[in-house]
């Protein structure tokens, strides 16, 4: 598709909009990216409020929140404050379309954050040129949303699932275990991390007895892991994450499966938020981590500094995911010296800056965020917590060397 | 054995087979078609007096699930079956616009026709498989039917063809337009509405033209007493699929206008919720009268709007369901045809015959002044 | 292959308990109870608090009886009044009720997705048959097959199933020949109730507790209900075992199509045996 006519068509589609508002007189909510002194900048903020993934939504609005405060309190950005839009969706397409479509239309806003799934930003990435809006996607992981599926309009703030599978693979030579099992979600991303792991093993000299794939949703995990007990490996690589993690998990500690793995390194597997109800079960468990909260860097450490003071707990990875996503719309809107929205575009095209993740830098070519990706192991921290123990990281320079040549915008 | 869930759907008062006492259906006929003709032509107007785009765009997603709460209504007007799997008919003409655009390449408008043919084409033998139960049996093997589709698109096998998960986008070539109308274009409310209106209006007119047809008498005749219309000669499976392949089409349309407005498909538009959506509607609105589900599809959507905070959209959704139900049976259409019927049984100074065996109030089919829509 | 076939009658056990309950409610009432994945649900977070607070003997006691009296309450506040009504309509009244008492849950005990440890007894493996098993699932197993064989008793043997028996076949007979339905319908419902909840406290160790586990079983356990023979609660127990064993093994030898064997289950039935497999002729 050529980007260019396609952008012509959605400009004809809004002066269409405009000509029918006009014959209809003055519109409610007023036009989408206003840009002069003193007036706010306005971010629509719509994450899950209900659903599997409203504990993820809570954060993202928590850090969009955290983010905005403390804009707001050292002057605004450009000297102007900023506002945030908070809309509530069930994290279903249909529903953020509406909310999306209100944020903008009705309350004036032009940037879009805390959307949730990779469906969702699908949905909303069609939309967008229509509505002269930006959106920045701290959660959707999927990778065609910076492949296939590209637009000008949609920025990637968090890890594509393929950037963190080619750090799982980067540091997979030195992990314990030689036969290996794959037990993965029946998923995309399943089928993606499995390959790219297969790949990776056969490279670092190692096998891959046995892989199989359980349907997204599962609850009963206990023929997958009889199977997973007879395969003879002695590690065990697993994507299954958010419900089927914590089942999976759970049901394997019963089948005492874990305790035969040198290794069991997990993929997006367990996180911070899983540590208290999954507990002891997963002392030792490898896994990839987006977010190192002890980052040795300025940045960062004003933001956990500040963030605990505000919320009395330690940010995880959603929360500096949106908190970065935020970073990176300050960043760009300063830049541009408007909060325009074609003027924050091409001023984000490649802008590097300094973030809570170290610099980082916008490819123009996908509009992904280059940022490092990081292995950790659970381990029990001095005060009896669980915490991630970071075992390597790898630069966006390993794990994303080049965007994606099915993305064209 | 015949489900009578709206209660003022009493025909007793017919014979089967024979067409409905009516006054002087031609005159009805004339009113009604002059009716249709000025809503058509009023309802062109609502983008200009709308202009608040958000509200218009509730609107047209409201005119959209019209179509599909109008196919269920149908099917409970008529046959007293209630469906929880018309979605595989609203979905699946919607991944098949999306199917035939993106993988095939095909022309919107080529895309549109083909969802909706390829829907009413499978209606028919799904219905010949269906239709041979009736209540809890029909309500169970409509859910499956539905459940069984969103399954299969969400197979990893099928993520070539339907995005599982993901969904598609919808792609089309350069300068592609749908009936004049822009592609890009047909995402913006305001152009996409004379569509989206025309093709509503059509629908309600030729189911109203259904319904007091001699099919249509044919139909409440099974409705009543499957048995007794057997036994005085009629075919019923053929009239029961008829009617399943009608309702069908008329959800498979609806998908069709989702997926251009929309650009996008997802598994969602299959899944028990959606089904949830069109059904809460069309009771909400009330089966017993055309209008109802569409009356329903607006209540429906701007209540959804307002009442999105704090999570508890469903909570509100419940209560509302549950409410109209045990208090308000007939829907919300039922409640203006009782009082059209009160008001007019006082005018008229004289009672009506029929027995009522149910103690709620009848619901008469909304009157033509009822359908103005509330949107406009 | 045995620990295998143990997932399957696992699984079956489970399903087995909750579409008895279901079952029972739709002989009896005719009502297909939408919010019979939601009582399940709620049965599960009633016993995960009571685990957590007291222990889990306790909260396997307790949530039948929470959910005894929530199925009380819908048989006096909604099943008693609509009675009159069309079935259907009642059915989706409670459609409305489950997406309520989700959402309440929710509100009450949050989203996160939740494990449950089993009781010390009942943690590790035991060997059957030579193949080392979660001594939980074993007991799930165990549990679920008295409570069968105990409910199997109860309608059969007792004064009380006798009147259930008889309602469930003809109503308006059974209230002509001096049985007190309301009350038989009460003991039904709470009984109905008892067990979803007691399934949902079984679930908790043995799966995990989410805010989407009631709409997920939910599907499977009315497809139950129907295969059996809508309002068959033998005939419940065989489809819900046969469904539980099939699935699994689906899983294991035709993983692209597993997801499919609940829905061609329903209409290979259907099709052949309208009235499913216990059913009475209509």
């Amino acid at each position: 598709m050529n980007a260019k006519k396609k952008i012509a068509y959605s400009m004809s589609a809004v002066a269409l909009m405009a000509l029918v508002t006009s014959c209809g007189g003055t519109e409610g909510g007023g036009d989408a990216a206003g840009g002069t002194e003193g007036e706010p900048i306005k971010i629509a903020v719509i994450p899950p409020t209900s659903g599997a993934l409203a504990e993820f939504g809570t954060a993202s609005r928590e850090a969009w929140e955290y983010a905005a405060k403390e804009a707001n309190d050292n002057g605004g950005i450009l000297g102007r404050p900023v506002e945030l839009v908070i809309k509530d969706t069930d994290a279903s397409a249909n529903t953020t379309l509406q909310a999306v479509r209100e944020a903008v239309t009705q309350d004036g806003a032009n940037f879009i954050g805390g959307v949730m799934t990779s469906t969702e930003h699908n949905a909303i990435a069609q939309q967008l040129e229509g509505l002269n809006a930006l959106n920045f996607n701290s959660n959707g992981k999927d990778d065609a949303l910076t492949g296939a599926d590209c637009k000008p309009n949609s920025y990637r703030i968090v890890q594509s699932n393929l950037m963190d599978i080619n750090a799982l693979a980067d540091s997979l030579a030195e992990l314990p275990g030689e036969t290996w099992a794959i037990q993965a979600v029946d998923y995309s991303t399943g089928h993606d991390a499995a390959a790219a792991f297969t790949e990776a093993a056969e490279a670092a000299g190692k096998e891959v007895v046995t892989e199989q794939f359980a349907p997204l949703n599962t609850t009963e995990f206990g023929t997958y892991i009889t199977e997973l007990k007879n395969s003879g490996a002695d590690a065990l690589f697993s994507v299954e994450y958010g419900a089927d993690g914590v089942a999976f998990v759970n049901q394997a500690d019963q089948f005492g499966l874990t305790d035969q793995f040198d290794t069991v390194l997990g993929f997006n597997m367990v996180s911070e938020p899983l540590f208290e109800t999954l507990g002891d079960r997963i002392v030792g468990f490898k896994n990839n981590v987006g977010y190192d909260v002890n980052a040795d860097n300025e940045s960062n450490q004003s933001f956990v500094e500040g963030f605990e003071e505000e919320y009395g707990e330690t940010p995880y990875y959603v929360h500096a995911d949106n908190y970065l996503a935020a970073q990176t719309l300050f960043a760009g809107i300063e830049e541009a010296g408007s909060s325009e929205t074609e003027a924050v575009r091409e001023a984000l095209k490649d802008l590097s800056f300094d973030s809570i993740v170290g610099e980082v830098t916008v490819r123009s070519d996908d509009n992904q965020l280059l940022r490092p990706s990081q292995i950790g192991e659970v381990v029990e921290g001095e005060d009896g917590e669980l915490e991630f123990e970071i075992l390597t990281t790898a630069d966006a320079s390993v794990t994303t060397p080049e965007a994606s040549d099915e993305c064209t915008m | 054995m015949a489900l009578d869930l709206n209660p003022g759907q009493q025909a007793g008062t017919e014979i089967p087979g024979l067409p409905k006492a009516t006054n002087s259906p031609r005159r009805t006929l004339l009113w009604v078609s002059i009716a249709a003709v000025v809503v058509l032509v009023l309802g062109l107007a609502v983008p200009l007096v709308l202009t608040n785009r958000y509200y218009m765009g509730l609107t047209l997603a409201a005119a959209i699930l019209s179509f599909h709460a109008l196919s269920v209504g149908f099917l409970a007007k008529h046959l007293g079956l209630i469906s929880l799997g018309h979605t595989a008919f609203f979905g699946g003409a919607a991944y098949c616009v999306g199917i035939a655009m993106t993988h095939w390449g095909w022309s919107p408008l080529m895309a549109a026709l083909f969802g909706l043919v390829a829907v009413t084409v499978a209606a028919v033998p799904m219905g010949a498989l269906i239709m041979r139960s009736s209540g809890m049996v029909f309500l169970m093997l409509t859910l499956a039917l539905g459940q069984a589709l969103h399954t299969i698109s969400i197979q990893p096998a099928s993520r070539d063809i339907t995005g599982a998960h993901d969904g598609l986008q919808l792609q089309a070539a350069d300068g592609a337009t749908f009936l004049g109308i822009d592609f890009y274009a047909l995402l913006v409310p305001q152009s996409f509405w004379p569509l989206a209106w025309v093709m509503l209006v059509v629908v309600i007119y030729l189911l109203w033209l259904v319904g007091r047809s001699r099919f249509g008498s044919l139909l409440e005749g099974i409705r009543e007493n499957e048995e007794r219309m057997r036994f005085s000669g009629f075919g019923t499976f053929v009239p029961r699929v008829a009617a399943f392949t009608l309702s069908g089409a008329v959800a498979g349309l609806g998908g069709v206008l989702f997926a251009l407005n929309a650009h996008y498909v997802s598994p969602e538009l299959l899944s028990f919720l959606a089904a949830g959506d069109a059904l809460v509607s069309a009771i909400v609105g009330g089966l017993g009268a055309l209008l109802g589900p569409v009356l329903g599809a607006f209540i429906y959507t701007f209540s959804e709007s307002f009442l999105n905070f704090g999570g508890n959209l469903q909570l509100f959704m419940g209560a509302l369901l549950v409410i109209v139900l045990v208090f308000f049976r007939g829907g919300i259409a039922g409640i203006v045809g009782t009082l059209y019927g009160r008001s007019r049984r006082k005018r008229a100074q004289k009672t009506t015959t029929t027995t009522t065996a149910r103690p709620a109030g009848p619901a008469e089919p909304a009157a033509p002044a009822d359908s103005k829509e509330p949107g406009a | 292959m045995i620990a295998q076939l143990l997932n399957g009658i696992a699984l079956g056990s489970l399903y087995m308990v909750l579409s008895s309950g279901l079952a029972m409610i739709y002989g009896l009432r005719g009502v297909t109870n939408f919010a019979h994945g939601s009582l399940y649900m709620a049965g599960a977070y009633v016993a995960m608090s009571v685990s957590a607070n007291v222990n889990f003997w306790v909260a396997l006691l307790a949530a039948p009886l929470v959910l005894a009296i929530v199925g009380a309450s819908l048989e006096l506040i909604f099943f008693r009044s609509l009675q009159d009504r069309n079935h259907i309509e009642v059915g989706l009244v409670t459609f409305g009720l489950s997406m309520i008492l989700e959402r309440v849950i929710v509100l009450v005990w949050g989203e996160q997705t939740h494990t449950v440890s089993p009781p010390e007894l009942l943690t590790g493996s035991m060997s059957i048959l030579g193949a080392s098993y979660p001594t939980y699932r074993i007991f799930l197993i165990v549990v679920a097959l008295v409570m069968a064989a105990a409910l199997v008793g109860w309608v059969q043997y007792t004064r009380t199933g006798l009147y259930v028996r008889a309602a469930s076949r003809d109503v308006q007979a059974a209230s002509v020949l001096g049985i007190n339905v309301d009350r038989v319908s009460l003991i039904v419902v709470c009984v109905g109730g008892a067990l979803a909840g007691l399934a949902g406290a079984l679930a908790a160790p043995y799966i995990s507790v989410s805010p989407t586990m009631g709409m997920q079983i939910l599907i499977t356990v009315l497809i139950v209900v129907v295969v059996g023979g809508a309002g068959s609660i033998g005939g419940a127990m065989v489809a819900g075992m046969a469904l539980g064993v099939l699935q699994t093994m689906g899983n294991i030898w035709v993983p692209a199509l597993a997801a499919l064997i609940p829905f061609v289950a329903l209409v290979v039935v259907l099709l052949w045996r309208p009235q499913g497999i216990a059913g009475k002729k209509a």
